[in-house]
């Protein structure tokens, strides 16, 4: 009986079992949209309760405890401001089973983390080609991506070392894009239904950035340059793309290549874990996740438009105006938010080295500055839209955006102590040995 | 006790939340709640100048500099008296402006909305020059960007957009090298605290190559300098930074006096902060001079071509920038500071009466008032036998009693003749602008201009001696700072002749002019004159170039977008 006892209460069994649990009552209320919402949203809470009751016994994580709670935080978020109709009941189910799997990879070692890696690549890449809002070559790239992802994935269950830590960093490319591996990510936010691109743009980069610092200090020098490499092509590339963009998803999709391109050139420059480089991608995912459903509110008042044919929003929306221009101010890099903590902090790194690669690095930062400032501009300044019938936020979609704001406001001020490992016997070496600002 | 000075910023930030929260209900008694607390803040600001010069600076930080358990943000205070004495001029400034704002924007729709971002700017500018550390003055310092955005263009106008646009990109492109000049220093250095940056930067000479077997290589303390010169480039509007400036046209007017009167005097502080730093790159401040003059030359052509008043302003400020950037080029960095007190005192009277002259302006349905008619004809030499002895005699009598008399060594010392130059170059120019003074008597304009004489030394002898003491205490300091920027002999002494003959052709061409007498003009002159004209007039081009470069990077983007469909995502 205790033996039972115990493995019901295993912190990973309990914490994949609640969202998935959750998942399977919701069907009954299938024709009840506004009931499910709300179930749905009780289960983010209870997994994130669970989260909160178990979190001590957690070990192994990589990227320190705080990390964890993002997941389900964002979860409840993404759904919190969804209206309550037909359209976005899968996409909310979806999203309780990929919470659970989420969860599950970054808490499980090896077998079982490699399983539930794999469902969660071809849930997404299933869940792409299921609703095909992506144009040709775009959907082929997305699912030729995660197909790859999965194929690297099952390579690494037969090679060898290194070839299996090369294939898992392959896969673990394909979920904290890459260059030129990305076309899963942009796939996911430009091809996926309701907030399913905004818990995703968390959640994929969460479990790659997770599985990449595992790996990465074992990485032979070669396979460590040509990750600088392709990290430097990646800023530029998407930071010009974002630049080319007029579809706001779009945007914030290749806007997410270009930050996380930044990501993967620390990592690979200094082969080590920072609290600074948890917080960047912790706050770089949730500026995506609250634009996007910034955008949702947008989508859902005016339709599915070009970010030209909408001006003015400043004058009749001022809620909705005062939240972009804040996430807006995160996304550009400016402080107090955790975007600018992170990058700061990651630039002050004692064992980064200095080199040319800076110079790249400071221009896809200054480029964000431009098409985040674009953007902003043209949703909320401008000609005023009289034609159109206005409505500000409604309350659950602001309280939303505000909770993320605040959550970014958090990442920028907390003491990044609170990021730090839970692992130092993890075979990385912990850059902030010495002092952060004072060497 | 002196942890209460934390008090000066906090209170126009307290003035911002009561305002931004409770502006909408409150309106009128909610705009002037607000006015207590900054008034509050500049007692405090002066109460703080006071304890800094009888007890030294005051430090207080929220972080432990050799922990790693930090805030993300390391935040603390550093007051010495170069940051009393632009609280006190940061708080002044804005208590005006924001007693004026008031009254003048009250039947504005965004009025409350207004007044809390007039006193959020207070509170960043108040946090700004306190600042502990390198990492926090930055943080305010882009935070000043994004206010700049926010509050020097009316974004309901469409047109007006493309200019806030160009305001915070330019504004970027400076924060983006102040970003990388911290990074450098603290590799090379391993500190963002202002004093062990100095000492470690005098301490450890660092030589960095530019490329490996290029040969090329560049001292470390100079890379760190000139790369926050351009930050502070961007925030002076430095040429060719400085096109975001006249851009801002449409904003209101408290906001250009707080923009002209404070704001934009971020460079000059920021440069004056980091003396220490920049006394070690003679490179640097050589650099610094450079753009300096280049600004102050440039602006000043592009002010005489503007038919604005607030352009023509914009354009005075940019000259004025230039002359303070080029006074810290020079070593004369207290110099600068008191330049800028100045010209931010004076530059915020005259943009919040300028609202009062446009607004006069329109009520007022007759053409404008023409002078030349009435002036012609009147000449008098008393007027100009004064204007020639107090800008020609008697610089050269002090000049001669400084170096024979009193054995000032002029020639060993350009700090000196920086000094006694600008002096007599500003009076002169005082002095040259009363000369247009035909309404009065003449004997009036004689007495002025012998009085705007010696205010001027009077106000150059307290800058070179008092408010140069008052700042950098240690003459050695100083005597370093001028020995690190001295430009070769020749060179300084080409500037010098060249200007003082500018100055003495200036006066044959007004002289003549008042006369009445033709100057044989070549006409290769009036051609090139006019050439001149259309070119500063269009402000050299440079909106055009960087229209070019980002319609150009546009194209790049484009094309890369649609090229790559099919083979990349």
């Amino acid at each position: 009986m205790a033996a039972v006892i115990e493995t019901w209460t295993d912190p990973l069994l309990m914490l994949v079992v609640t969202p998935f649990l959750g998942a399977a009552p919701g069907l009954l209320l299938w024709s009840k949209p506004r009931m499910l919402k709300v179930w749905v949203l009780l289960v983010t809470l209870a997994s994130l309760v669970m989260l909160m009751g178990v979190s001590g016994r957690i070990t192994g994580l990589a990227a320190g405890i705080p990390f964890l709670f993002l997941l389900p935080v964002a979860a409840f978020l993404s759904l919190l401001g969804q209206p309550a109709q037909h359209e976005g009941r899968v996409a909310w189910l979806m999203t309780l089973i990929l919470l659970g799997l989420g969860l599950g990879i970054l808490i499980s070692q090896n077998g079982l983390k490699l399983i539930l890696l794999l469902n969660v690549l071809g849930l997404v890449s299933l869940l792409i080609g299921r609703y095909k809002k992506l144009s040709g070559p775009q959907l082929w790239w997305a699912i030729g991506t995660y197909s790859l992802g999965v194929v690297c994935l099952m390579g690494s269950l037969i090679a060898t070392p290194p070839v299996t830590s090369i294939a898992l960093l392959l896969t673990y490319s394909v979920l904290l894009p890459l260059f030129p591996f990305h076309g899963g990510y942009v796939g996911a936010l430009v091809g996926l239904p309701g907030n399913l691109p905004a818990f995703l743009a968390l959640l994929l980069p969460s479990i790659g950035f997770h599985g990449v610092l595992t790996l990465i200090p074992s990485m032979p020098g070669g396979i460590v340059q040509t990750l600088v490499i392709l990290a430097l092509l990646g800023a530029l590339y998407g930071s010009l793309k974002a630049l080319a963009q007029n579809r706001v998803v779009s945007l914030l999709a290749y806007a997410g290549v270009a930050f996380f391109a930044i990501l993967w050139w620390y990592l690979a420059t200094t082969k080590s874990y920072s609290p600074q480089a948890v917080i960047y991608l912790s706050a770089v995912a949730l500026v995506t996740c609250g634009l996007l459903l910034a955008w949702l509110a947008v989508q859902a008042r005016y339709g599915d438009v070009d970010l030209r044919a909408i001006s003015g929003l400043a004058h009749s929306m001022p809620r909705f105006a005062t939240l972009l221009s804040l996430l807006a101010l995160a996304a550009m890099g400016l402080p107090p938010f955790g975007v600018f903590s992170g990058f700061m902090g990651m630039l002050l790194t004692p064992s980064l080295p200095l080199s040319g690669a800076l110079l790249i690095i400071v221009v896809a930062w200054l480029a964000a500055s431009w098409y985040f400032l674009n953007l902003m501009q043209q949703l909320l300044f401008g000609r005023h839209r009289r034609d159109l019938r206005h409505e500000d936020l409604r309350q659950t979609e602001f309280a939303s955006l505000l909770m993320l704001v605040l959550i970014l406001l958090a990442l920028g001020i907390v003491p990044s102590r609170f990021f730090e490992s839970g692992t130092p016997s993890h075979g990385y070496s912990t850059a902030m040995e010495s002092t952060l600002w004072h060497k | 006790m002196s942890s209460y000075v934390i008090l000066v910023p906090l209170l126009p930030l307290l003035a911002a939340i009561v305002i931004g929260v409770a502006g909408c209900r409150l309106r009128e008694r909610s705009a002037k709640a607000g006015v207590l607390p900054i008034i509050t803040a500049f007692l405090g600001a002066v109460v703080t100048l006071v304890l800094v010069s009888s007890q030294g600076p005051i430090s207080v930080r929220f972080y432990e500099p050799g922990s790693v358990a930090n805030l993300a943000l390391p935040m603390g205070f550093y007051i010495d008296r170069l940051s009393a004495v632009m609280m006190v001029l940061i708080t002044v400034v804005s208590t005006i402006i924001y007693i004026y704002s008031v009254g003048y924007m009250y039947q504005d729709r965004g009025h409350s909305r207004f007044l809390a971002l007039l006193a959020f700017t207070t509170f960043v500018l108040l946090c700004m020059v306190s600042s502990a550390n390198l990492v926090m003055l930055f943080v305010f310092w882009q935070l000043l960007s994004w206010l700049l955005y926010l509050l020097a263009h009316n974004h309901t106008r469409p047109a007006t957009l493309d200019g806030a646009f160009k305001t915070f990109t330019l504004l970027r492109v400076g924060d983006v090298a102040f970003l990388a000049g911290i990074v450098l220093a603290h590799a090379l250095y391993g500190t963002i605290e202002f004093q062990e940056l100095f000492a470690r930067a005098a301490a450890t000479p660092v030589i960095l190559s530019l490329g490996p077997g290029s040969g090329l290589e560049i001292s470390g303390v100079t890379a760190v300098t000139l790369l926050i010169f351009i930050g502070a480039m961007s925030k002076s509007a430095q040429f060719p930074i400085h096109i975001w400036l006249p851009k801002s046209l449409y904003a209101p007017t408290p906001v250009h006096a707080l923009l002209h009167a404070g704001i934009i005097n971020a460079g000059g502080f920021l440069l004056n902060r980091l003396a220490p730093l920049y006394g070690l790159s003679p490179t640097t401040l050589h650099v610094v001079f450079v753009i300096g003059a280049l600004t102050a030359f440039l602006g000043a052509c592009m002010m005489l071509t503007q038919n604005d008043i607030k352009k023509t302003l914009g354009y005075s400020t940019i000259g004025q920038m230039g002359y303070m950037i080029m006074e810290c080029g020079l070593g004369a960095f207290a110099l600068a500071v008191f330049h800028l007190i100045a010209h931010g005192l004076f530059k915020a009277t005259v943009f919040l009466n300028c609202g009062h002259v446009i607004h006069a302006a329109r009520q007022e349905p007759k053409f404008p008032y023409k002078d030349q008619a009435a002036a012609r004809g009147e000449f008098s030499r008393l007027t100009w036998l004064t204007g020639f002895i107090a800008t020609l005699v008697l610089p050269l009598i002090i000049l001669l009693a400084a170096h024979g008399v009193l054995r000032i060594p002029l020639r060993d010392s350009q700090g000196a003749v920086i000094f006694l130059f600008f002096s007599w170059v500003t009076s002169s120019q005082a002095i040259l602008t009363l000369t247009r003074l035909r309404a009065v008597a003449f004997w009036k304009v004689a007495v002025a201009m012998l009085l705007t004489l010696l205010l001027v030394i009077l106000t150059y002898l307290l800058a070179a001696e008092s408010f140069t003491y008052f700042l950098y205490p240690a003459p050695d300091e100083v005597a370093s700072y001028f020995q690190a920027a001295a430009l070769p002999a020749w060179l300084f002494d080409f500037l010098v002749v060249a200007t003082t003959l500018l100055i003495i052709l200036g006066w044959f061409l007004i002289y003549a002019r008042a006369h009445v007498q033709t100057i044989r003009i070549p006409g290769w002159v009036e051609a090139l004159r006019a050439r001149l004209y259309v070119l500063f007039i269009n402000r050299l081009y440079v909106d055009m170039v960087y229209l070019k470069l980002g319609q150009g990077l546009m194209r790049v983007a484009h094309r890369l977008d649609k090229r790559d469909v099919g083979w990349l995502p």
